[in-house]
């Protein structure tokens, strides 16, 4: 749907002709995101630097009606911040400002392209942080993360995106600015932050965040503990939960991931080992002590092969090395990879396990595995040649049998990654017609045009559909006169 | 009584069985809200007799006023009408306790009393304690947004609702969220539920995030010459790696109140974790009240249930100041000086670390009060802060309102969310913010 002349003048008018990307190469540049499957570019990139900016380009846009597509750095895994539909792309990577630090209060203010990893880097020297640490964190944006509710290894103790936002500037579909929360942390009537937060740019654009910020552990702990296959490890994890710890991350690879890092990165895990628990505690030093000693004992009395606790902080960047190149290492294993990104039940970890595998042998592809075993979150990489279509197919379908399996242990399709184009298929596996329903009525409240990131999140499902109601309950006879 | 009414209470009966509706006159009289007698009180025992409920109201257009407990009754504008007192009580029922992945499903009728049974047995907990909290429903807690001083480490039910199950206006059953402790599959819908007062959906079943119970818990008071003292006690344990359980201020007043001593001023913190840890870290704490000029005494854990009675009185007036941490003092100071002006003592008490202080104090007439409440907000106003009206008589309520002053942008969302899911006002009419 290519615009209208008088639409990008508009735009070159509000943003002037440095703040357009309208050339054919220029706009292939944003054409996908990290799930480089889903391919479509805008008709035209604009990079506001300014709240008042997006406000003009939305009204623009919605006086037009043309699809808007918000994007931060990219880095979505989800088909997010890409256009199957054309339009007017949103980047807000001219948004990078720390409006305000305000450690007393906890908190800071910033603006949506800030990445993630500088806002930690402007505090830690005084001890604070932010806790969000999605592993795309040195490139990822704020405003990203909290479009798709990001988590990361440390959100099993600190909590994902929603956790650590306090107050949002939005810039609705309606056109329309306002201000949500902020830094007081109580406020009357409805939670508008808290359910913006993870609407993937359906609702608006995010043009300011106020994020809580948390101050530094008086001491980290790092363990590796490496087993003989993936169900000992999975029990280690049971319990170390059971004896009422919450490590600040519980991460397991498998052996194909194990053979992969040793063989692509510097980080030498246990060779024969079937599985490989990291395991980070972090809190006040007396306490993080008594928690490792405790969590090294169990992971032995569960038949840890091999305990090893880093005693310094070059020794536990080296632990993390192997975890956190994890999916560039598997590279070497084949030349492309389905992410996947699915929870279950802490407790059903085994089981998921064994129905991965069999899944695997079923469609004859090579599944690895690293995920945030403490909260049951999964990301099992589908390995496959893309040069081979057949392979692909076998990889999707593999994919699809997976996320039906982690459902059926009453999972969900995504723990931190989102929906975006890549789920909404799979949305109707987790809700009906009328929690699906109740969505699409409750974005309409932000974005009655449907002008905001159209495709993504909501499926095209007939609860999403105007004026369709699921059934109301049967009433009594006689019951109205 | 109106034509209508003898057709829809027998078909109230039909749906919930005859004993389970009341519409005697004097037992209607004692469920009044605000002096608001419903026609009936309708005691449903499944998430399907809500629904068929809610499905009448609906067409019949009935004002329905869900209940729990009953504590947070006071809570809001009186309502503008009352046809029905949906009474969820007899949903009671724990519907699924995974001790292993630290989730519980519970009805919304359950109380935290049978919840910390349950869950407790296996060394867990639902941390959430607002005075009171042993009797209170879990519909009722997360309508209400109620909170209590281990919000300083676990956060409120916002961190703390998984999924939920709830019925709309019209009766359809909707679910929302997820039962694992991560998802961000949908719009996050559990965070529109809590603290919605019903009002988009009445809160059917829930799915909880929980804790395990730490080992061992300590508790300090640190007496100040003043809420200023007290101020510079807490900044320092703000920025520092002490990671506690609950840090609550205390006025004069509400030192009394729990029997705590005589100071003008004082915080009460806890910690609890490993017990060399508790130590450690109560060394530190120890330090800093000594820089701030008062003496770390140690206190019985009774402290807490004292505590709990004494910031949650009956018959008082009780308001939710929210203010920012670095203003905790001089907001205690200034209410304590509003409150006086009007006549009585009020008893402050609060979670300094977050800023959510809470004054109550014996009942005044409303011009009093509101005077009183808007010179609140006009202090906390500057820094985005709110005065909310917890519990007060009806007569308060309805001379001031008890929710104050929206930005006029997010009001508008929020209306638009009511017409959108309750077009009919059938749910709590006119309570919420705005009077909707």
């Amino acid at each position: 749907m290519p615009l209208g002349p008088g639409l990008l003048d508009e735009l070159t008018r509000i943003l002037g002709p440095d703040g357009l990307v309208a050339s054919e190469e220029g706009r292939l540049v944003y054409e996908c995101d990290m799930h480089t499957f889903y391919k479509g570019a805008p008709d035209v990139v604009a990079l506001p630097k300014s709240t008042a900016e997006v406000l003009a380009i939305v009204r623009l846009c919605r006086r037009e009606r043309v699809p808007i597509v918000p994007r931060g750095s990219g880095t979505g895994l989800i088909g997010g911040a890409m256009a199957p539909h054309g339009g007017v792309m949103i980047g807000l990577n001219r948004m990078t400002r720390i409006l305000e630090i305000d450690l007393a209060n906890r908190s800071a203010t910033v603006q949506p392209g800030l990445i993630n990893l500088w806002l930690t880097r402007a505090v830690q020297e005084r001890g604070w942080f932010f806790a969000p640490d999605p592993s795309s964190q040195m490139v990822s944006s704020i405003g990203g993360n909290v479009s798709t509710n990001a988590g990361g290894p440390h959100c099993l103790k600190y909590g994902i995106t929603a956790n650590h936002v306090l107050g949002l500037e939005l810039v609705t579909g309606a056109g329309e600015v306002v201000r949500l929360g902020g830094k007081v942390a109580d406020h009357a009537g409805y939670d508008l932050t808290g359910v913006a937060v993870g609407s993937e740019g359906t609702f608006g654009l995010v043009t300011t965040v106020t994020v809580r910020l948390l101050h530094t552990a008086e001491a980290v702990r790092t363990i590796l503990a490496s087993f003989g296959s993936i169900e000992t490890a999975s029990e280690a994890v049971s319990a170390i939960i059971a004896a009422g710890i919450i490590p600040a991350a519980l991460e397991m690879l498998d052996e194909l991931m194990i053979q992969a890092i040793n063989a692509g990165t510097g980080a030498a895990y246990p060779k024969d080992a079937g599985a490989v628990l990291l395991i980070e505690l972090d809190g006040p030093r007396a306490e993080v002590e008594a928690q490792a000693e405790r969590v090294a004992a169990i992971c032995r009395e569960r038949g840890a092969l091999d305990v090893r606790v880093a005693r310094d902080e070059a020794e536990r960047a080296l632990l993390w090395k192997g975890r956190k190149e994890a999916a560039g290492a598997v590279g070497r294993l084949a030349p492309t990879y389905l992410l996947q990104d699915a929870v279950v039940p802490r407790s059903r970890l085994p089981e998921i396990m064994r129905e991965l595998r069999a899944i695997a042998e079923r469609h004859r592809v090579q599944i690895a595995n690293v995920f945030h075993a403490g909260d049951g979150n999964l990301h099992p990489l589908i390995l496959y040649d893309d040069r081979n279509p057949e392979e692909l197919e076998r990889a999707k379908a593999a994919n699809e049998a997976l996320l039906h399996a982690c459902i059926a242990m009453g999972g969900t399709i995504t723990g931190e990654h989102g929906v975006g184009l890549d789920k909404v298929k799979n949305l109707s596996l987790q809700y009906g017609d009328a929690d699906l329903n109740f969505m699409a009525r409750l974005r309409g409240i932000f974005d009655p045009d449907r002008i905001m990131n159209p495709g993504k999140l909501l499926p095209s499902h007939p609860a999403c559909g105007e004026g369709f109601r699921p059934a109301r309950p049967r009433l009594p006879e006689g019951a109205w006169v | 009584m109106s034509v209508l009414a003898r057709p829809i209470g027998g078909a109230l009966a039909a749906i919930v069985g005859q004993e389970a509706v009341v519409d005697d006159r004097a037992a209607c009289a004692s469920a009044a809200v605000d002096g608001l007698a419903p026609r009936w009180i309708v005691r449903p025992a499944s998430l399907d007799e809500v629904s068929r409920v809610l499905a009448l109201a609906w067409d019949a257009e009935l004002a329905v006023v869900p209940r729990g407990g009953g504590h947070a009754l006071e809570l809001g504008h009186p309502p503008s009408r009352l046809d029905l007192v949906l009474d969820l009580r007899r949903l009671d029922h724990v519907v699924e306790y995974n001790p292993d992945d630290l989730t519980v499903t519970v009805e919304a009728g359950a109380t935290m009393e049978a919840l910390t049974a349950r869950v407790g047995a296996r060394r867990q907990l639902l941390p959430l304690d607002p005075g009171g909290v042993e009797r209170r429903t879990l519909g009722g807690l997360a309508a209400t947004n109620a909170s209590g001083p281990l919000r300083a480490r676990y956060g409120t039910l916002r961190d703390l609702l998984l999924g939920v199950r709830f019925v709309q206006a019209d009766g359809v059953v909707t679910w929302g969220g997820a039962k694992v402790v991560k998802s961000v599959s949908g719009y996050d819908v559990p965070k529109l539920m809590v603290g919605a007062l019903g009002t988009l959906g009445v809160l059917g079943e829930l799915t909880l995030r929980l804790h395990p119970a730490p080992p061992f818990e300590a508790t300090w008071l640190a007496a100040f010459k003043d809420l200023a003292a007290a101020q510079a006690f807490i900044a320092r344990l703000v920025d520092s790696t002490v990671q506690p359980n609950r840090v609550e201020l205390l006025n004069r007043a509400a030192l009394g109140a729990c029997g705590a001593g005589d100071a003008p001023a004082a915080v009460a913190v806890s910690i609890a974790t490993a017990e060399e840890a508790v130590r450690a870290q109560g060394q530190m704490v120890s330090r800093f009240a000594r820089e701030a000029g008062a003496t770390l005494l140690p206190l019985d854990a009774s402290f807490w249930t004292a505590y709990g009675r004494a910031t949650t009185p009956e018959g008082a007036i009780a308001l939710a100041v929210g203010t920012l941490v670095t203003l905790v003092g001089e907001t205690a100071a200034e209410t304590e000086r509003a409150v006086a002006a009007a006549g009585p003592a009020a008893a402050i008490t609060g979670s300094a670390t977050l800023g959510s202080l809470r004054a109550t104090f014996p009942t005044v007439e409303p011009r009093a009060v509101r005077a009183l409440v808007e010179r609140l907000r006009a202090l906390v106003a500057p820094v985005g802060g709110s005065v909310i009206i917890q519990r007060a008589p009806a007569a308060v309520r309805a001379a001031v309102d008890p929710w104050g002053p929206l930005e006029p942008d997010a009001f508008a969302l929020m209306r638009g969310l009511k017409d959108e899911f309750d077009a009919k006002r059938v749910l709590n009419p006119g309570r919420f913010v705005g009077g909707l």
